[in-house]
């Protein structure tokens, strides 16, 4: 899945390449009827994106030219991970003055080591450089 | 914006033309001397800065005239995440003026001149614009819209947070034609009924309308997340470190936040706008459009794939100054050539006098753009709770007119009373029936009647509002998703309306619609900067109103039969 080349004539995966996407309990798009909800099949959990998708969907954004879309793609699917709850928490403690250095960092090892989420962190810890330089950090316990 | 007492003394006589042009609505409107020490200033300033970039080692390290150690955070994110560095000292390289031509001639194709702009940075950018006039802006526009085909968005909302109106103008805002529909809320805690009621009209109105509620990040995020709604959009940059610090947010926090929604599925747009910053009382000095300049490379930058702008809430500002209703359509442009979906504004209450109002918009609806209003309000302005738009329910048959009279394509249609009344009656059944089977306080055939032939919320029978806010909470509490909506719809006969809103949540799992500009055909096809990519390349090319579509155009209220001028064509 992982190596699949896509070009701009694969979009949209849904109507042209619906082989190629499932939902996270690995069901595929045709199985997303209307009796399969009624009967309970199908649930909430089934109506989220994978991060298999999001890479896919970060593949044909980077094949015409939107390298930062891209890029989002796949923090996105880092993020498929992580809690809806902790999700909003981690955005909160990137908020200017809401985070010290060391908690910035803490969200970043967690990003990292549990969610698998390098890309995130990466992210995180440019927050937490320039913090420091603009002065936005919160004062440290 | 409100006017000031006329400088005229009693003692002084005036002339009977005086009198009359002093009566005209546009003299209600504010306008003010330029202050460019304060960024009270459109696009043309001396105090913005010069054009430069300096890389090394792979990396930005002069911007603009500063220095990285003298970066504040938007430079740091824009030299950073923005600009692309190996491109950028060629492209900054090149004239402006050539840039300019680049821009307006058809012979340059699109991809040529966003890959140029890939390579800019915000005083570039501005030097470029700089040099255009309107009518070179509009075709600028036109070319690097990144959507062939356009597109409209409405707001339906309710002075009285009347989820019963927000459905039925939700129904007929979509059977119109729009493809984005909005709302938002005077008592914020009414949010998960009149979403819902959004989103439910939209689906009767026309399968695959894409819908909103403008709330405070989390609470947005939430209603996405539970498939009550389809996308976002009011999440607010803006130009300045300081602004952006008062707005509580960073360009890493929006990054963050944009890959969060990305990471459900869920469409998403940033919003910013010309005047935010001096309105917010932070401008540095520099002009209006400098700043939404770094805005847009900041959305950019964060890999959003569009952005809301046309100065937004903020057009009493650029519309005060000198060219400031020019500097606006050059930030669409500007969104534009970034390559982002633009939503591009014309959505807030902007002057007293209709032809200004409709010169206003022209920039964007003649050359069309993703979304020509961000939005239209689909509801009477009194019952708009974004503080009113530039166009309103009242306008309706006036911009079908303008869009045959000028053949565009401005989203919308003529559509027969009885079809719109029909749809309006079938939202706020579909409303009945899910309020009864969830238990919330029930909706009268009263009401729904009403909801048929309603004009705004002062047509309706009142609700008990400590109840419905008691039904707010519970659908919150006891966790109601999108897809327990759709079970209800189906079992109590609204199949269809059940099947056309499974078909929205069905595409989170695609994620085909957080490709630049998505939408939703009516049958479920999803419409994006990618296939269907504007291909404008001078006259005969690109998005051109003809044939089905532009027969439907032609149908307006009244138009006399040409065999039978006693006739009107039905």
């Amino acid at each position: 899945m992982t190596s699949t080349e896509l070009t701009p004539a694969d979009y949209p995966l849904s109507i042209n390449r619906p082989e190629l996407l499932h939902t996270p309990t690995g069901k595929a798009l045709a199985d997303i009827t209307m009796d399969a909800v009624v009967s309970g099949e199908v649930t909430n959990e089934d109506l989220r994106v994978t991060p298999d998708t999001l890479v896919l969907q970060g593949r044909i954004a980077e094949s015409v030219g939107r390298r930062q879309l891209g890029e989002n793609c796949r923090r996105a699917a880092e993020m498929t991970a992580i809690p809806d709850d902790e999700v909003l928490a981690m955005y909160n403690a990137l908020r200017p003055r809401a985070s010290s250095a060391a908690q910035l960092e803490e969200i970043a090892s967690r990003l990292e080591n549990t969610f698998s989420a390098p890309t995130c962190a990466g992210l995180v810890r440019e927050a937490a450089e320039v913090y420091a330089a603009r002065n936005l950090l919160a004062e440290e316990d | 914006m409100t006017a000031v007492a006329p400088r005229s003394g009693a003692s002084v006589q005036t002339s009977k033309r005086t009198e009359i042009l002093e009566a005209r609505p546009v003299n209600l409107d504010g306008f003010v001397e330029e202050w460019p020490e304060k960024g009270l200033v459109a696009m043309e300033s001396d105090y913005d800065p010069q054009p430069s970039v300096r890389v090394e080692d792979g990396r930005i390290v002069e911007l603009d005239g500063r220095t990285r150690d003298q970066f504040d955070f938007m430079d740091t994110f824009i030299a950073d995440h923005a600009i692309d560095v190996d491109t950028c000292e060629d492209a900054m390289a090149t004239p402006s003026v050539e840039i300019a031509r680049m821009l307006v001639d058809p012979r340059t194709s699109r991809a040529d001149v966003v890959a140029l702009g890939r390579g800019l940075t915000p005083a570039k950018i501005l030097d470029v614009v700089k040099l255009m006039n309107v009518v070179e802006i509009m075709m600028g526009i036109q070319k690097t819209r990144s959507r062939r085909t356009p597109a409209n968005q409405a707001h339906s909302t309710s002075a009285k947070d009347n989820p019963i109106q927000v459905a039925a103008d939700a129904a007929e805002a979509a059977v119109r034609g729009f493809a984005e529909l909005e709302t938002t809320l005077g008592v914020v805690r009414y949010a998960p009924l009149v979403a819902i009621g959004l989103q439910v009209g939209g689906q009767v109105g026309r399968g695959g309308v894409l819908t909103q509620c403008a709330l405070e990040e989390a609470t947005e995020l939430d209603l996405g997340m539970r498939g009550i709604t389809a996308y976002a959009e009011t999440i607010s940059i803006y130009g300045t470190e300081s602004v952006f610090v008062d707005g509580d947010d960073t360009p890493w926090s929006k990054a963050f936040l944009a890959s969060a929604y990305a990471s459900r599925g869920i469409k998403m747009r940033f919003t910013s706008g010309t005047g935010s910053e001096v309105q917010m009382g932070n401008a540095e000095g520099r002009s209006m459009l400098y700043l939404e300049i770094r805005c847009i490379l900041m959305a950019k930058g964060a890999g959003v794939q569009g952005l809301q702008n046309g100065s937004i809430s903020c057009i009493g500002v650029p519309g005060a100054v000198p060219g400031g209703i020019r500097a606006v359509a050059a930030e669409n442009l500007v969104a534009s050539w970034m390559d982002l979906e633009c939503a591009s504004g014309n959505d807030q209450s902007f002057s007293h006098s209709a032809m200004r109002r409709t010169s206003r918009l022209l920039p964007q609806m003649l050359p069309g753009t993703d979304f020509v209003c961000s939005g239209y309000s689909g509801v009477p302005n009194k019952d708009n709770m974004f503080a009113g738009s530039n166009l309103d329910t009242e306008d309706y048959d006036d911009w079908n007119v303008i869009q045959r009279d000028m053949q565009v394509d401005g989203g919308l249609r003529h559509v027969r009373e009885d079809v719109i009344l029909q749809v309006r009656n079938k939202a706020a059944r579909a409303m009945q029936a899910l309020f009864a089977e969830l238990d919330l306080p029930a909706i009268t055939d009263e009401e729904v009647e009403a909801a048929t032939y309603a004009d705004s919320s002062d047509d309706y029978p009142d609700r008990d509002a400590l109840a419905d806010l008691e039904g707010a909470r519970s659908v919150m509490d006891r966790g109601i998703t999108g897809l327990d909506l759709v079970k209800i719809l189906e079992r109590t006969g609204f199949g269809d309306v059940a099947e056309n809103y499974l078909n929205v949540l069905r595409q989170r799992v695609s994620g085909d619609l957080l490709q630049t500009a998505a939408v939703l055909t009516g049958d479920f096809v999803p419409l994006a900067a990618i296939n269907d990519a504007n291909d404008y390349a001078g006259p005969g090319t690109g998005y051109r109103l003809s044939g089905e579509r532009w027969e439907e155009l032609k149908k307006l209220r009244h138009v006399t039969s040409a065999e039978n001028p006693e006739e009107e064509v039905v």
